[in-house]
């Protein structure tokens, strides 16, 4: 059955669940409070490295993570040819770099976990090492190589999935200032600012960092936070870099564009997006030790963004009990442009009622109790 | 009531170590590290940014704190290596206490008592605090301690299992036995192993894990807080002896009207 549904929020979330409904002939409105892709999807490093990112072991975050990696061959074509926008879609691999002899054993776990799931991930060292990443400073003691993992060119990403998202005829409204939504059971029905009210079968929540406003009006507690990433980028054409690099401190990464990005800071600062010469220091700091070349080198570009964090560090998706018109799909974190695809996915498989929420149980909107 | 003990030259009120990582992100990790109360924080000593501790991604967010630091050698199979380690961290200006960890088995991260002690002997020498990591064996927390521990740290179940205490006789012997603080370090699981463990006796508890992966680790760091608290009081006040057979709280004798 078609249905008339309402996206709140026009970040790389909003409009990859947009995209995935229409394509599924659903009748999608986006409702931006301000411009699309305009908060933490806009300033992210674009990496899809769920490897990379989960250190610790395949929790159900990284079971996510590993289906959102291999959808995105097809889904990143499927965004091309939808807006005739191309971005960079790099199949880089990468390496986590480490400095002591003390690392190996952690490392040799991680190989073992990573093979188990789907890499062919490898400790690296010496002059292999070197012939991957030349550059790389000769102190670093070994990589654990992953040569699964991509990277996309974030803002680019995000536009052409705007773009794809009108063509396709997904309604965008934005500068919409604030928007409460006024019924969810019954039907829904959404109040912007300027009065105007919007109706619709099914409402989609995806206002990241913000989503915690809707606690009063859900009864749920939704534990979202901002989490402040302040970034910085070089031109790079005379340091080549040719994989994602990471390390304990952040991650470098290079774009088709002759930049190096390196990010990023992890701070507690409420909504504040500014970016702080502390901040920038702190990565100027680390960066130096993968990269000795980097020292004597200003970023020509710096820049931040609020990353959704959740109280247990994985995002709310799904239905929620008291009715399901409204699917929450917030709080992806650092790993949001990766989750894309597959959070499409599941929303729009919960809509169509095609997957059951029981698989995806770890991110039940509702685990955190109620008011 | 002032209920302290010491380790090296500080005296401390908290019993509760806490571990920094794993948490989802740092507002939680900073929350739960305040509810947690504790005054004693431990970090794996590789993945610091050791040329500037303060900048630190991890030990950036624990900063306007008085916490004394406990780096730890995670990782090292070796004695060697672990020394090497322990020294980067001091050259640092982080702290003069270690926590030697040295495990040879990547799936049990079991320690490696040989090395442990060899690493401590050195340790000691060189003038650090040091509080090893080690299995519950009796004997073995006896040996370090004779080489100059300031406390020992004998694991409930092995590390992130979240098993509880697998051998209470034996934490209980090693308690008996010694003259220096013991810590239950590794393998708690939830409130009332931390309970059950400071009931034993031991001077504190070493968390991590428990706290970081609860859906809500700031409560459970106040839930720990509290068990620990708890547990501690009734290893103080003794408790009472255990009967096959009822006997009535309130005996018959209680009721007769004279
Ligand atoms: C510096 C940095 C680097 C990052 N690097 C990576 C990376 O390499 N790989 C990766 O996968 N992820 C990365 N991330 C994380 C990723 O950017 C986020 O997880 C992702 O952008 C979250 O998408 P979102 O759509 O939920 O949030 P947002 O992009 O913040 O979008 C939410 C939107 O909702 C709007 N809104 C708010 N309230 C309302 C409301 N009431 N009604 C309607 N709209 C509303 C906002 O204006 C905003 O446009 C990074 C983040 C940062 C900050």
């Amino acid at each position: 059955m078609k249905e008339q549904v309402i996206v709140m929020g026009g970040g790389v979330i909003g409009l990859s669940c947009a995209f995935e409904l229409r394509k599924r002939g659903h009748e999608v409105t986006v409702m931006e409070t301000s411009r699309c892709g305009g908060q933490a999807s806009g300033a992210a490093a674009g990496m899809l490295a769920p490897y990379s990112e989960n250190v610790e072991g395949p929790d159900a975050f990284f079971q996510l993570g590993l289906e959102s990696l291999q959808l995105y061959p097809e889904w990143q074509a499927a965004v091309k040819l939808a807006s005739g926008h191309s971005f960079e879609y790099t199949n880089s691999g990468s390496l986590y770099a480490v400095f002591h002899d003390a690392d190996l054993l952690a490392f040799e776990g991680r190989q073992l976990w990573q093979c188990r799931h789907g890499a062919s991930s490898r400790i690296v060292e010496g002059g292999e090492l070197q012939r991957l990443e030349p550059n790389l400073a000769s102190n670093v003691r070994a990589a654990l190589y992953t040569p699964e993992e991509s990277h996309l060119y974030a803002p680019h990403y995000v536009k052409a999935l705007e773009q794809g998202c009108r063509l396709m005829g997904v309604e965008i409204i934005e500068q919409l200032e604030q928007l409460a939504v006024t019924e969810w059971q019954s039907e829904i029905r959404v109040r912007a600012a300027d009065g105007r009210i919007f109706s619709g079968d099914r409402l989609v929540v995806c206002s990241g960092a913000w989503a915690k406003e809707l606690e009063e009006t859900f009864g749920i507690r939704i534990p979202v936070y901002p989490i402040r990433g302040q970034i910085c980028a070089y031109e790079a054409d005379a340091l080549p870099v040719r994989h994602m690099v990471f390390s304990s401190q952040g991650y470098l990464v290079a774009k088709e564009n002759g930049t190096l990005v390196c990010g990023a800071s992890e701070d507690v600062a409420g909504f504040d997006t500014s970016v702080t010469d502390k901040g920038i220091e702190r990565l100027r700091k680390w960066n130096r030790r993968l990269f000795p070349e980097l020292e004597h080198r200003d970023p020509f570009h710096r820049w931040a963004g609020l990353r959704p964090s959740t109280q247990d560090g994985f995002p709310l998706l799904g239905p929620l009990s008291s009715s399901d018109r409204v699917i929450m799909a917030a709080g992806h974190y650092r790993n949001g442009i990766l989750l894309s695809p597959a959070t499409a996915r599941f929303v729009a498989d919960c809509l169509d009622e095609k997957q059951t929420v029981e698989c995806k149980k770890a991110f039940s909107p509702e685990r955190f109790g109620y008011l | 009531m002032r209920d302290l003990f010491r380790i090296g030259n500080q005296e401390l009120s908290s019993r509760f170590f806490i571990g920094t990582g794993l948490f989802p992100n740092p507002h939680v990790q900073k929350e739960a590290i305040k509810a947690s109360g504790a005054q004693v924080l431990t970090f794996a000593i590789r993945r610091i940014n050791l040329e500037s501790a303060r900048d630190d991604s991890i030990l950036q967010h624990v900063q306007d704190e008085a916490y004394t630091y406990l780096p730890n050698t995670s990782g090292a199979r070796t004695a060697d290596e672990a020394v090497r380690i322990a020294r980067l961290a001091r050259a640092s200006g982080l702290s003069d206490w270690i926590k030697v960890e040295i495990s040879a088995n990547e799936r049990t991260l079991l320690p490696d008592p040989i090395e442990t002690l060899k690493a401590t002997e050195i340790l000691v020498k060189e003038g650090f605090t040091v509080l090893p990591y080690i299995t519950d064996d009796p004997i073995m927390c006896k040996r370090l301690e004779e080489a100059g521990a300031a406390a020992v740290m004998p694991g409930a179940a092995p590390i992130g299992t979240g098993l509880g205490i697998l051998n209470p006789y034996h934490l209980g012997l090693i308690v008996e036995e010694a003259s220096v603080p013991i810590i239950v370090d590794a393998g708690l699981g939830t409130v009332s192993d931390a309970a059950q463990a400071m009931e034993l006796g031991v001077s504190a508890v070493l968390m991590n894990t428990p706290v970081a992966k609860a859906k809500d680790p700031v409560w459970m760091a106040g839930a720990m807080r509290l068990a620990i608290e708890a547990g501690r009081l009734a290893y103080l006040s003794g408790r009472m002896e255990k009967k096959k057979y009822a006997s009535a709280s309130s005996g018959y004798e209680a009721f007769k009207l004279n």
